[in-house]
């Protein structure tokens, strides 16, 4: 995978961990591990979220993937709600489950291989398919939409991915800001502490 | 267990001191004068007025009592908690998405994460038919809620310009403007400059000097995620402490499920909700339902009776329809320099001069402008679900984050009688149906959005930006419950009580008529303050209890 240059090679958002609010840290703290035993995937459902999150998020950093299996596993074991869900979608817990097993069985009909063993250009071009809803056709498709699928697998991978403090550093995102005050918001201005490309 | 500590979350009752438990309650069996379910911008706004004025009220919320402090973080992720998370079933051409986009869970509701901006609605707004041919005329003009716009503005200690262009009101906002602005504000102020559009700094429910005890903003940026300093207004630290001072009572993470009405079904009797797995009742000689745009038809809908078999207050048929949300289109552009859409409060700078109707453009009514900041994980996910970036091409716009500016669309959205909210077949954990929404825009809606979006690139191209992506997004939600003279046509009158039922009465955004074209909150607040003034009112001529005068008969049982 091919790396992609940071803007702020000298910057780390965690420089500043300590100046956070207890709450905040914490959380923060969290995202680097370790992480708890996995609730809900089984180690071969885990493994293949890692492939589909580095696809998604083109990164295979192993310490971010872990992050990114570990929020997924603890969104799909909560009782927390899902926002909202198309008519004619199964609830999230199913929807994933059986997507995955879905995409295992459509690679067998185009790759005559689990989805797992594939090499990258026909997991990639599988995941595109299924963004499409043109994924080979297989049976379990019919309850499970594969838009909706890849919706939700990309959109929890997202949203983990661009929480870890690994990435807020690459792309020069100031971070938790309390209870430290912005003071320089203007154009061309940056508080001390900000990221900057030459790195002073 | 009593619990002296003030702020304390998660606790269930208040009488100047918290409970941990129900057997606590303040009125207990007894009845009351009035039960609002929901302490959101409306329903918090009512509790505040109606206890100042002598009545007892209980404000029930399905939500937590928020600590921010302990409950708040600088984090998008951890922070979607404050979004109701419920699901929802989503239908139509364009499926909306909710939780945080549109939606408060817990004490203060949608205005512990809004980004803070604070308009009154326009004089035109309220007379869409007779104006445009479009939509639906209110009950109300705008000078019968200037008087609970400049209460409210001050009440609050807005912060705005001296003068502002727009609409009826042209300043000054009771706290000086926010100075100084962000890069993002900065960049929509010089391109607007260069066409020859007029804007300003936005007026916000946010404090530019001390206030109350709160402090002004510390531009930390993170208004969606719950503000830590308090610098920002919210019912959770404004208007409900404050309506605790004077009586009311807050039961929280107690989940109504059921509006009662008496044998009659002419009147009701109180609400019944669930805290802990366990089912009590609140009587009142009012309920008010301030639950905003899904949750208040729900209530309505699976609150159905032998006498009101459609649902209560529903002898029109219209509960649940002609929802709006706001076309929220982002437009976002490039810089050479870094823009930094973290840093200082998210929306610093706007324009209304594309608000009213102007035939020339093919379209009615109009839009407002917001330069609007933008955190990480909200970009990518709406780059991945709404314009369909991943993999390679997402990671390098993010990589390039800090070159964005953005500017977010704030499009009036036509009322449609096909744009509902419903109950579906499945169950939530209450046992209560879920909802369907359902929406879909129309002609008019397509062409205006088509319009901000060429305008909005044309101000950040003439900033020196290049146009670069295009997130669809919606924001806010209205109708659903809208007011109107016609019991026929409407679910409530102009003071917002229910046509069928005349000690039930409905606030908040699910009252709207049309959307407006800007952000709802003023508007949501002021509707409640009227409202709380008719109830006072009633109250003080010996009204507020006066059950024989039924107004209307249901029109099935007629």
């Amino acid at each position: 995978m091919a790396a992609v240059k940071t803007n702020y090679p000298d910057y780390n958002v965690l420089d500043r961990l300590d100046e956070w609010d207890s709450h905040t840290r914490e959380i923060v703290r969290q995202r680097l591990g370790p992480f708890p035993a996995l609730k809900f995937f089984s180690e071969r459902e885990a493994g293949l979220i890692a492939i589909i999150a580095r696809h998604i998020i083109f990164d295979d950093r192993e310490e971010i993937i872990n992050w990114v299996i570990h929020h997924f596993d603890s969104k799909m074991a909560a009782e927390i709600g899902e926002d909202q869900r198309k008519v004619g979608t199964p609830p999230e817990k199913v929807l994933v489950r059986d997507g995955l097993k879905a995409l295992d069985h459509a690679s067998r009909v185009s790759g005559r291989k689990d989805f797992a063993a594939l090499d990258t250009d026909q997991q990639f071009n599988i995941i595109s398919a299924m963004q499409m809803g043109n994924a080979p056709e297989v049976p379990d498709w019919s309850h499970i939409p594969q838009k909706e699928l890849f919706n939700k697998l990309a959109a929890v991978i997202v949203s983990a991915y661009y929480s870890h403090p690994t990435v807020w550093s690459e792309i020069g995102y100031g971070g938790p800001m309390y209870p430290g005050t912005y003071l320089r918001v203007e154009q061309g201005l940056t508080d001390r502490w900000e990221a900057t490309r030459d790195g002073k | 267990m009593e619990n002296r500590d003030f702020v304390k979350h998660h606790c269930d009752h208040y009488e100047g001191h918290r409970f941990d438990q129900m057997n606590n309650r303040k009125y207990g069996d007894r009845e009351v004068d009035i039960c609002i379910v929901g302490a959101g911008a409306a329903g918090s706004v009512l509790a505040y007025e109606l206890s100042k004025a002598g009545l007892e009220v209980v404000v029930i919320d399905a939500g937590p009592f928020w600590n921010p402090q302990s409950d708040f973080a600088s984090d998008e992720l951890a922070m979607r908690q404050l979004a109701w998370n419920d699901t929802r079933l989503v239908a139509g051409k364009n499926p909306l998405t909710m939780g945080h986009n549109n939606s408060g869970r817990g004490v203060g509701g949608g205005t512990v994460h809004f980004t803070g901006v604070f308009y009154r609605f326009h004089a035109s707004d309220f007379k869409v038919r007779t104006l445009d041919g479009v939509g639906e005329d209110w009950p109300i003009t705008y000078k019968d809620l200037e008087p609970y716009y400049t209460r409210i503005e001050n009440d609050i200690k807005v912060s705005g310009p001296k003068k502002f262009p727009w609409g009826e009101f042209h300043g000054p906002y009771p706290y000086p403007v926010r100075n100084p602005i962000s890069a993002n504000a900065q960049v929509f102020r010089r391109g607007c400059e260069e066409l020859g559009i007029r804007s300003t700094v936005a007026p916000l429910a946010i404090n530019s000097a001390p206030f109350d005890g709160r402090p002004p903003c510390t531009n930390r940026g993170f208004c969606n995620q719950g503000c830590m300093p308090n610098a920002k207004y919210s019912a959770l630290i404004h208007h409900i402490p404050k309506a605790i001072g004077f009586g009311a009572e807050i039961l929280s993470d107690s989940m109504v499920t059921r509006i009662l009405t008496d044998k009659s079904g002419r009147m009701v009797t109180g609400v019944e909700f669930i805290h802990d797995g366990m089912s009590f009742v609140q009587k009142a000689k009012v309920v008010i339902v301030a639950a905003f745009v899904v949750e208040t038809p729900r209530l309505l809908l699976s609150s159905a009776t032998p006498q009101h078999p459609g649902g209560l207050a529903n002898s029109s048929g219209t509960v649940g329809q002609y929802i709006m949300p706001h076309s929220g289109h982002d437009i976002y552009a490039k810089f050479d320099d870094e823009i930094r859409l973290y840093k200082g409060t998210p929306v610093l700078a706007v324009s209304q001069e594309f608000y009213e109707t102007d035939t020339q453009r093919g379209f009615a009514r109009g839009y407002s402008f917001n330069a609007h900041g933008s955190r990480p994980v909200s970009l990518a996910n709406t780059l991945i679900s709404r314009a369909k970036i991943w993999g390679q091409q997402l990671r390098e716009i993010m990589r390039d984050y800090n070159f964005y500016a953005r500017i977010t669309l704030v499009g009036e959205v036509l009322p449609d009688i096909k744009n509902t909210v419903t109950l579906s077949d499945e169950k939530d954990e209450y046992g209560m149906p879920r909802a369907v929404v359902t929406f879909s825009y129309g002609e008019n809606d397509n062409k205006l959005i088509a319009h901000g979006v060429a305008k909005a690139n044309e101000i950040l191209e003439a900033a020196g930006g290049y146009p670069a992506f295009v997130v669809p997004d919606t924001a806010h939600l209205h109708g659903g419950c809208r007011m109107g003279a016609d019991p026929r046509t409407s679910v409530v009158n102009q003071f917002g009580q229910s046509h069928d039922i005349p000690n039930l009465y409905i606030s908040g955004a699910s009252v709207f008529v049309t959307s407006g074209g800007a952000n709802p909150t003023e508007t949501v607040m002021a509707i409640a303050a009227r409202t709380a003034d008719h109830l006072i009112d009633k109250k003080n001529k010996g009204l507020l209890e006066n059950r024989e005068k039924t107004t209307r008969v249901p029109a099935h049982a007629r």
